[in-house]
């Protein structure tokens, strides 16, 4: 068991050291702007473009659900426009940030750790090397960068939608009008929760592809190993961005709060 | 031609979001884009929660936003506000800040200077000029519910605590001491309206005998009067040294009489002792008596004793007769 243990505990560390390097070397192949920018608008286009219709739908049902929770937990006492400040607040700072890069770390994540480990075990990885190809920069860097590009991207679109569906549910489920609701998600609107949740974001796509190509690159055995690695690459995402969303939270609120 | 179709996705996706976001936030922070807006500036000593965008109000009206706050000389703070286009300002105008919500929202408030609360507080902000910056408009801060709440939460406690204090003064004791002292009162009460209704009687009555002495008085003054002219006339033919002598005698005769009366009363009092010794004396006796003590106590109080007497009594009497009727048979008198 205490074997176990320390077997776990080695290949967490060694997942977070593998990616340290991993990221050091992305960021040094940024000078080889020839290789990884071919590759950069289809990535983009795969992991955020592609990813708009699930980030939508995942903020479509979430307006709606918030408008009708905060309609439902406000008792006489709290006006009823505060539906829209909770619903501004809440989708725009938490819930479209961390539910869209839960979602996307399970289709980005899982799809950039099966491709590269695909590519690893079928030894194309050596053969790029082998043609005298940096593979960071061909294929890790373009990646990364579409996440931290298109995260806030699939995110924004989120954040309006999920916005969007909350006022048309308090118009059309709460009798709220719309002059009641923009009252509501004006009164404490700053922009600083547009930045807190597109940063937030960004750092979301950063861990995801950071990640899913960490365990692509480290992929063994065969079609086995591939599935090992997508599985490893989506629960390391997802708990890394829980980690990221308090860590941010801790950051910038605690901050403000003072 | 894909990875151009790429490119062109990508760029449009990313554009267009930024728009979204752009034109959103806009939107919500309720900006203005190119709409002609007219600047005013208010003096005030104190803003209180006043923040940069909250609501400038004319007659209930949203007609502008605070543009900005900032501290000026002298002691003042400056704010200034953007009105729509086209806002007419009432005469005289002044600008109060007051909460707008409970849930602390602050609005501006533009208004007359004869409309404004007559708080003496507010109309003191108001009037004051002291160094006012130039061309601002005079502002006062109105007092929000928190303050209000704070002057009632001091006056709920203060009188909470003379709840206490009477709770603890009276308590069920007090009380019913309080509903004694109240029905003595009463009683008190009862007694004193009829101890003036008869002292009230009383008093006629004595005003009625003041005013028959004072009559009597009057006779009386009157008959000295006449008695003193017959005076005047009796001291010139001696009989008033008769009638002082006559009166030495009867006054000797009245001490003599004083003095065996005196004596008759001394010997009276000897008697009343030596009646009340006897009587003490009696008094044991008749007590000893009563207690069975003696042979006339026992005889007294014991009943078998006297049944006893009587029955010896009866049998001496038949002894008696018997013996009268034949003396021979208690006597045997022989000679031989």
């Amino acid at each position: 068991m205490v074997e176990t243990i320390g077997r776990v505990a080695r290949g967490s560390l060694e997942s977070f050291g593998a990616a340290g390097n991993l990221t050091a070397e992305a960021v040094r192949s940024l000078r080889d702007v020839s290789t990884w920018w071919p590759n950069f608008s289809q990535q983009a286009r795969k992991l955020g473009v592609d990813s708009l219709p699930i980030g939508i739908l995942i903020a479509l049902f979430t307006g709606v659900v918030l408008a009708l929770l905060a309609s439902y937990s406000f008792t006489n006492a709290v006006p009823r426009y505060l539906v829209g400040t909770l619903v501004q607040k809440t989708v725009m700072m938490e819930l479209a940030p961390v539910l869209t890069g839960l979602a996307l770390a399970g289709r980005v994540g899982a799809n950039i750790a099966a491709e590269l480990g695909t590519m690893r075990v079928t030894e194309q990885v050596d053969a790029l090397e082998t043609l005298a190809y940096n593979p960071i920069a061909y294929l890790v860097t373009p990646r990364i960068l579409a996440g931290i590009i298109m995260f806030p991207v699939v995110v924004g679109v989120a954040m309006f939608v999920g916005l969007g569906a909350g006022w048309a549910a308090s118009l059309l489920l709460l009798d709220l009008s719309t002059p009641e609701f923009l009252k509501g998600a004006r009164w404490f609107f700053d922009t600083f929760d547009v930045r807190y949740g597109l940063v937030k974001s960004a750092s979301f796509g950063f861990a995801v592809t950071v990640l899913g190509c960490v365990n692509g690159l480290r992929a063994r055995g065969g079609a086995q190993g591939v599935g090992a690695a997508a599985t490893s690459a989506v629960v390391q995402s997802a708990v890394m961005i829980l980690v990221l969303d308090a860590f941010w939270a801790m950051v910038w609120l605690l901050g403000r709060a003072k | 031609m894909k990875q151009r179709s790429n490119d062109w996705i990508v760029g449009a996706v990313i554009i267009a979001t930024m728009v979204l976001i752009v034109a959103a936030t806009l939107f919500l922070q309720e900006a203005d884009l190119g709409e002609k807006r007219t600047g005013i500036t208010a003096r005030f000593r104190d803003v209180g929660n006043m923040q940069v965008g909250n609501a400038v109000v004319i007659r209930g009206v949203r007609a502008g936003r605070v543009k900005a706050i900032s501290l000026a000389p002298q002691g003042w703070v400056v704010a200034e506000m953007d009105l729509d286009e086209g806002i007419v300002l009432p005469s005289d105008p002044v600008v109060l800040i007051q909460a707008s919500t409970l849930f602390g929202e602050w609005q501006a408030l533009i208004t007359a200077r004869e409309a404004a609360p007559t708080i003496r507080d507010v109309v003191t902000q108001l009037s004051d000029v002291t160094g006012a910056p130039p061309g601002a408009l005079a502002g006062a801060v109105l007092p929000d519910i928190a303050q209000l709440t704070t002057y009632a939460g001091g006056i709920a406690g203060n009188v909470a605590s003379v709840a206490e204090r009477v709770r603890t003064a009276f308590n069920d004791s007090a009380a019913l001491e309080l509903r004694a002292s109240i029905r003595n009162f009463s009683v008190l009460s009862n007694d004193l309206a009829r101890a003036v209704r008869v002292q009230s009687r009383n008093l006629d009555s004595i005003a009625v005998h003041i005013r028959a002495g004072a009559a009597d008085l009057a006779i009386t003054t009157e008959a000295l009067r006449r008695t003193a002219g017959r005076a005047d006339t009796a001291t010139s033919n001696g009989e008033i040294t008769r009638i002082v002598a006559e009166t030495e005698r009867a006054s000797s005769n009245l001490r003599q009489a004083t003095e065996r009366l005196n004596a008759l009363s001394e010997a009276l009092m000897t008697t009343e002792q030596s009646l009340k010794s006897v009587i003490t004396k009696a008094d044991g006796v008749l007590g000893k008596v009563d207690r069975g003590e003696g042979s006339l106590g026992l005889l007294v109080n014991d009943p078998s004793l006297y049944r006893n007497s009587d029955s010896l009594l009866i049998d001496l009497r038949v002894l008696i007769q018997d013996f009268k009727k034949d003396p021979k048979r208690y006597f045997a008198l022989r000679v031989f």
